[in-house]
This record gives structure tokens, sequence and C-alpha cells, in this order.
């Protein structure tokens, strides 16, 4: 027997070692359930064009959620989730979020930073109708979706009814 | 004797109550559209319509909260409404139609199905377009892919859709063709035939920056093609030639030698209006900074678009969201303000004739036939 035999006896017992107690410490469901999620959240992340930290940080901010001067709501075109039952980033009782949305790049005054800020309309109600807020920094017209606050973007939605609009932090804007 | 007196007039009582006809509930029709009509789109619903002659309001469509504006085709005597339906109100089956309005009535008289890709917008006038041939509507979809659905409103069918992505609005332009603005700069310009089929698809060379001074999505119509104004006051003038866009150079409505004109911007809702009989053009200006190009409006400034130069100017008491003006000989400047209030003035001397208080629910757009 030489050298490489052995070796290759060695790897072979080692990987059946280790898939013997990695088979007791788990079922097939649960293994099959954690690559799931492995996958999906790897899927995920080249979705976000936004600088994303690992940590679980929460962005430092101050002002009102409730008034349109929030530094959130610079591109914001609608009502404000935050007087209808939601808040900054929920949407309120059985109204649906619609995941395409437009985008805009606002400054924090907190740390004057710049951030990323995804306009996502709550959908499948009747129009909120309170807290009307129309800034328009950064807004483009609408033969640039991405960045037209003209648009009611329920999307993607059961009902494409618009109720109120959340501003949900993407992350921290990067220059390019 | 006294008591005979009231006993004979008593009997005459009943005799001078029977001479009164009684009246009976009509229903009113309306005449040929006049240059004087104009249209009040409700932000979110009905349309109310106005003779701007008197100020009087003629009637009302009824619309969906889905209908950024309607198309008038006073040849086939009609209006045309492109909207969303939903079985439930706002909830349930959605069915989104071509509705076809009778303009002496303002009732449905037909309904084409189209896709359901209907652009929902807040009040935006040139989602929706007639071409020159009175026959086929052009709807601008926002899925939010782009695209334009086809209908023929003489036949009352849906024709096709065409995928035009990256372009946006429909400004009909001759020869059953329509201009579409661009997100890379340019503009697109898209041909059919007879049957509504495209036929050519021709782009113009890239002439202004998205990101650095875009053109506003409200395009004014022009004798010739539609003019066109950036965010900095730059106006272009396009034209279609057969399969050929033709850009002009652009000039701007700010002169910069001017001092006074220093810190003023142009801005609004509907921020730009042309009287193409006499030249005269309205803008709405504020003053403001970058990025304040949906504030209203504090004055009206007005040109001489031939000559590229402002020979008046209205100072608003109260703020402006969007400038409308009558295609009459003697024009009449039509505007809606912050407050929800219609006024309306002498479009050459500048001077207010009156106020409509109340024009209807949310005024969001002014629209003319």
């Amino acid at each position: 027997m030489n050298i490489v035999s052995r070796a290759f006896d060695w790897i072979d017992h080692s990987t059946s070692q280790s898939s013997r107690v990695l088979a007791r410490r788990t079922s097939r469901r649960s293994l099959l359930g954690r690559l799931g999620t492995m996958l999906v959240g790897m899927s995920a992340l080249p979705l976000l064009p936004v600088a994303r930290s690992l940590g679980a940080e929460r962005v430092a901010e101050i002002g009102d959620p409730q008034s349109c001067d929030y530094w959130r709501y610079c591109a914001l075109g609608g009502f404000l989730c935050t007087c209808c039952g939601g808040s900054v980033n929920a949407c309120p009782p059985g109204a649906e979020p619609s995941p395409i949305t437009w985008v805009g790049t606002c400054r924090n005054p907190v740390d004057d930073k710049d951030y990323l800020i995804s306009y996502n309309d709550c959908c499948g109600k009747s129009t909120c109708g309170r807290c009307f807020c129309h800034r328009s920094e950064g807004d483009k017209p609408v033969y640039m979706p991405s960045k037209a606050n003209d648009i009611l973007w329920c999307f993607g939605t059961e009902s494409h009814t618009y109720h109120c609009t959340v501003a949900v932090v993407m992350g921290e804007a990067t220059n390019g | 004797m006294r008591s005979r007196i009231i006993f004979c007039l008593m009997l005459l009582a009943p005799m001078a109550h029977s001479v009164i006809e009684p009246e009976t509930v009509g229903r009113t029709e309306l005449k040929k559209p006049t240059p004087s009509w104009f249209i009040v789109k409700s932000s979110s619903g009905p349309a109310y319509l106005y003779d701007g002659a008197d100020g009087e309001m003629l009637g009302l469509l009824s619309l969906t909260d889905w209908t950024p504006a309607v198309e008038p085709n006073v040849r086939r005597g009609e209006i045309y409404a492109a909207e969303t339906y939903y079985s439930r109100g706002i909830r349930g089956e959605r069915t989104d139609v071509v509705t076809v309005y009778d303009l002496k009535t303002l009732t449905p008289v037909a309904e084409i199905k189209v896709p359901n890709k209907i652009a929902a917008l807040v009040p935006f006038r040139h989602y929706i377009g007639l071409l020159d041939d009175a026959r086929h509507l052009a709807v601008f979809n926002l899925t939010p892919a782009q695209s334009v659905t086809i209908v023929d409103v003489r036949d009352r069918q849906f024709v096709g859709e065409i995928s035009t992505p990256g372009c946006a609005l429909i400004m009909p332009s001759p020869d059953r063709s329509f201009l579409m603005m661009c997100g890379d700069g340019s503009l697109q310009l898209i041909r059919l035939d007879r049957r509504g089929a495209e036929v050519a698809r021709v782009r113009s060379d890239v002439f202004f920056s998205v990101e650095k001074d875009p053109i506003f999505d409200r395009p004014v119509k022009t004798d010739g093609g539609w003019s066109l104004v950036s965010f900095d006051g730059n106006v272009f003038d396009v034209s279609v030639e057969d399969d050929t866009i033709n850009v002009s150079e652009s000039w701007s409505i700010l002169d910069k030698d001017k001092e006074e004109m220093a810190g003023w911007r142009i801005g609004g809702s509907q921020v730009m209006t042309l009287h193409r009989g006499t030249g005269l053009l309205y803008t709405l200006m504020h003053k403001g900074k970058k990025d304040t190009h949906d504030d209203a409006g504090t004055e009206i400034w007005v040109y001489d678009k031939q000559a590229k130069r402002r020979i008046g100017r209205i100072e608003l008491k109260d703020p402006v969201r969007m400038l409308y003006v009558s295609q009459e000989d003697k024009p009449t400047l039509i505007v809606g303000t912050q407050a929800g209030k219609i006024q309306m003035f002498e479009g050459r001397a500048l001077k207010l004739i009156r106020t409509i208080d109340q024009p209807g629910a949310y005024p969001g757009l002014l629209q003319g036939f």
C-alpha cells in the first residue's frame, strides 16, 4: 500500500464518520431547509444595489415620521402610512406592500450620510387620504419610471389600488 | 257684505291655482363643443366640463379613480377614457377597457376590452392620444414595463400592443404616428399602417440629459409638432417629417443677462401652455432651487414664442399648479390654483376675468377639446 492509497483510505474513513455524525444530528428535512435558506439568502444579496453592512445596526435618526419634512421622505409623493395605521416601514392592517418600488437618495441629518430609500406603495385598500406629502428631490419624469414619484407603484400585488406609502432604508448609498 | 267678498275670493282661489302648468323633469343634451369648452379632471375620479365663455359647468363624466385623462374626438362626437375597473370596487378581478362616451349625453356607449396594463398615474394628459386619422387611439401601459395599446375606435376593437422599452407618453404626429420621450434623452417615433399595426420605428439623436436637465413630461402641442421644456427652462421644438424626427436648437426662457430673472424656475403640474394662433407662450414660474420642479407658481410669464422674448407677467395672489390656454381667437388663460380653485384671465391683457370657487373635487388637470 503506497502513501497515496493510505491517504485515500483516511479520507474515506473520515468522510464516512462525519456523514454518520451529521445524519444522527440532523434530519434530511432540516438539512434541506437550511440549505434552502442559505440559497435564498445568497440569491437576494445581489438584488440590492446598496452598500450592506453585515451587522444589524439600525440607522440613527431624528424627526417626526408623520411629518412630510422627515428626512426619509425627500422623494416621496403620496400619503404617509405612518398616519394611516402603519409605520415608516410597515403597511397598515390589511394593505399589501408592493414589491416593486421607486427609489430616492436622502441625506440623514444625524450622520450627514446619503441613504438609499425604497418607497413602497401599500395597496389593495382605498386611498388613505391622510398626511399627503409631495417632495421631489431627485424626482425624474415618467419616462424614467424608477425615479418617478408621479406613478402609482402598486405592481405585483393582488389589487393595484393605492393606499399609502412607506419609506424603507435599504442601506448607505454608494457613489457610482 | 264683507263675508260675501271673502266667500267669493275663496271660490276664485282654486281657479287661480289651476292655471299653473305643472313642470316635468327633462334631460339636458350638449351642443357641439366650442373652443371655449374645457375639462377639469379631478385628481381621482370624474371630469367636469365647463364653458370658459361664462364659467358655467356643462356636465360631468363619471370615471374611475385610475383614469388620468380623457381624449375627445369631436369629429365622431365622442370622448375616450382608458379605465381600470375592479369587480369589487377596489379589489376583485381587474378589467381594463377603453370606454367610449357620447359627447351629447356624456354616457358610455361602448367598451373596448384592452390588456390589463393601463398606466395608473396621477392626472396626466399624454398617456392617451388619438392619432390624426381620428380612428386609432394609443394608450400608454406601465407594468412597470412600458408599452402602448392600440385601439380602433371606429370598429370598436383592440388592435394590438406595441412594446416600447424605455419610452413613455403619446404625442400624436402626422400620418398615423406618435412620438414618445425616452429615458436615454431621445425621442422615439412609431408609425402605424391603416389597420393599426406598427410599420416604422425611428429614434432621434440624444438631445438632453435626464440626469443633468430632464425634459418635463408635459409636452405642448404646436402647429407643426410639439414644444418641450426642460427643468432648467430650455425650450425645444420637435416635429416629424416622413420618418425623420427634427429637434430644434434650444432657447432659454431665463435670460441670463437679466438680473431680475435670476433665481426663478419653471415648475408646477402643468408648467407651460401655448396659444397657437398668436404664438403666446405662458410659463408657470417660482423662485426656487434645483429639485423644486413640482412647486406651485407664484407668477405666470408670457412670451412671444416667435421672438423668444418675454412680453408680460402676472403676479399671482394664489399659487397656481396648472396652466391651460383656450385656442379661441381671443385666448382665455385658465389656471388651477393650489387651493383648488379655477381662475380665468384674458389671454392678452392678462386681467382676471372670473374665478370658479367650487370647480369640483380636487382639480388635477386642465385640458381642452
